[in-house]
């Protein structure tokens, strides 16, 4: 038992659509760096999904046997907004996270990830489905669309009433970040022009004081927070601002009463510094709290440093992941031992 | 933010049918970064030179089986256009492209399930037809 490392396969999308490796060349890529296990979006590396063909789940169930790869995750998603005229009912969301549900089991998964603003109603009636199949149900906890938003708020009461152990959380990192992503900032400016440089100065200011903009966008009555929009002097400044206003810097502490609830972990990855450390984020106290919180599951390596990568320059996933499962792992025996 | 995905380099070409060019494609990835039915396309856009092609005139196919219109992809939710599969835009235009150099304009634009607001990515690339 313990705490484990994997890779979301998600960390490796340009890889997959540019055509340089397929599933079982990244799957063969995650076990050399040492991980124990991968995270996967069906609906990413797979076709078809959710009711994919019984040779696709051969191809699947084969690699895994073939690598003896831990299942760390299955990412799920749930397309609401399916239809231009209309949401999808609560008939057809429940039908669709339960064939979901099928689907995890006979990938060989036991967490699920259900994507933030899945509404905490498909749980109770997907449940006995849940229990079936011995797949737990848990909803994302990301910066930005995490604690103080209502459909987030609502899972976790809806979580804290049904009390299973196939009902949790998965946090995000993106909620404990020191200070803002450089690699952002820097593709802002390359692409959109110069920011203003009281912006940054103010940005770094937020960080440091232990707060962000999105809990100081929250305390203010039109969205956001006044002195960060009195800053705003360009586009590249106004998309700099939405963009940071998406990160948090929350204390850990706030998920105490959630601990016993949390099935798995995203570890969010921007930059990995030449030190070993990732630029935003203080890996090694975040690991020190679950370790200390009795965490026994996966933290995956997410990489979205990937979004900030200027057009046709080449995007450093592999060194990035490979940079980040090496710290991870380096912490975990650290800690554990 | 999914600009690199639109528009996979030198897939632009006039299409001929029974002799005759009607029209020009390309190839392009998904603005997204999973598979989804291909309902959940917001919309296509293509311009030539700077002049909009009309949306009625614009057909798609996620994978060469099947092609639809615009309008008739609003209903599709059986068929999905996968991640890492280029999907096919075509444009119904007699004679296609002329010969020489093109600025070829492709949108493409995805709703996604959980962010707001839709995801847009655009390319535009020199476009060579002999």
């Amino acid at each position: 038992m313990g705490i484990k490392a994997s890779v979301s396969l998600y960390s490796l999308q340009y890889q997959y659509l540019q055509g340089k490796m397929n599933l079982e060349e990244i799957i063969a890529f995650v076990k050399g760096l040492g991980s124990d296990g991968i995270e996967l979006l069906p609906d990413q590396m797979l076709h078809g999904t959710p009711e994919p063909t019984e040779e696709t789940y051969q191809m699947w169930n084969a690699l895994v046997r073939k690598y003896g790869i831990g299942l760390a995750c299955d990412d799920v998603f749930l397309n609401t907004n399916m239809f231009k005229n209309r949401e999808l009912t609560k008939r057809e969301c429940i039908s669709l996270i339960k064939k979901e549900i099928v689907m995890a089991h006979r990938l060989g998964f036991k967490t699920i990830r259900l994507v933030s603003m899945v509404p905490a109603w498909v749980i109770e009636p997907c449940l006995e489905t849940a229990i079936e199949n011995d797949v737990s149900l848990n909803i994302e906890i990301h910066a930005g669309l995490g604690f103080g938003v209502k459909k987030t708020d609502e899972y976790i009461e809806e979580m804290l009433r049904l009390d299973s152990p196939y009902v949790g959380i998965v946090p995000d990192t993106s909620l404990y970040m020191k200070r803002a992503p450089r690699v952002m900032t820097n593709y802002i400016a390359a692409v959109m022009g110069n920011l203003n440089p009281d912006l940054i100065k103010y940005t770094d200011e937020v960080f440091a004081s232990g707060t962000d903009f999105f809990q100081l966008n929250l305390k203010s009555s039109d969205g956001m927070d006044p002195k960060l929009r009195s800053m705003i002097k360009s586009p590249a400044d106004g998309f700099y601002a939405a963009n940071i206003s998406g990160y948090e810097n929350r204390r850990l502490e706030e998920l105490d009463s959630l601990a016993k609830y949390i099935k798995h972990v995203h570890f969010k990855l921007y930059e990995m510094t030449d030190e070993g450390d990732e630029y935003s984020i203080d890996y090694k106290e975040i690991l020190q709290y679950l370790h200390d919180h009795d965490y026994n599951g996966y933290v995956s390596t997410e990489y979205e440093g990937n979004r900030w990568v200027l057009p046709d320059h080449e995007i450093p996933e592999v060194a990035q992941v490979t940079a980040h499962q090496k710290m991870i792992q380096r912490y975990i025996k650290e800690i554990e031992g | 933010m999914f600009d690199g995905n639109v528009f996979i380099k030198d897939t632009c070409k006039n299409v001929v049918e029974d002799g005759k060019v009607i029209g020009f494609e390309m190839q392009t990835h998904i603005t997204y970064y999973r598979g989804i039915p291909l309902s959940m396309i917001n919309y296509l856009k293509v311009a030539v030179d700077g002049e909009e092609m009309p949306e009625e005139d614009i057909r798609f196919t996620p994978d060469g089986i099947d092609w639809f219109t615009l309008k008739e992809m609003e209903t599709v939710s059986a068929i999905k256009w996968e991640y890492g599969t280029p999907g096919t835009v075509r444009v119904l235009r007699k004679g296609g492209l002329s010969k020489g150099h093109h600025q070829v304009r492709l949108t493409v634009c995805t709703r996604t399930a959980y962010i707001p607001v839709p995801l847009e990515g655009n390319m535009t690339r020199d476009v060579e037809i002999a």
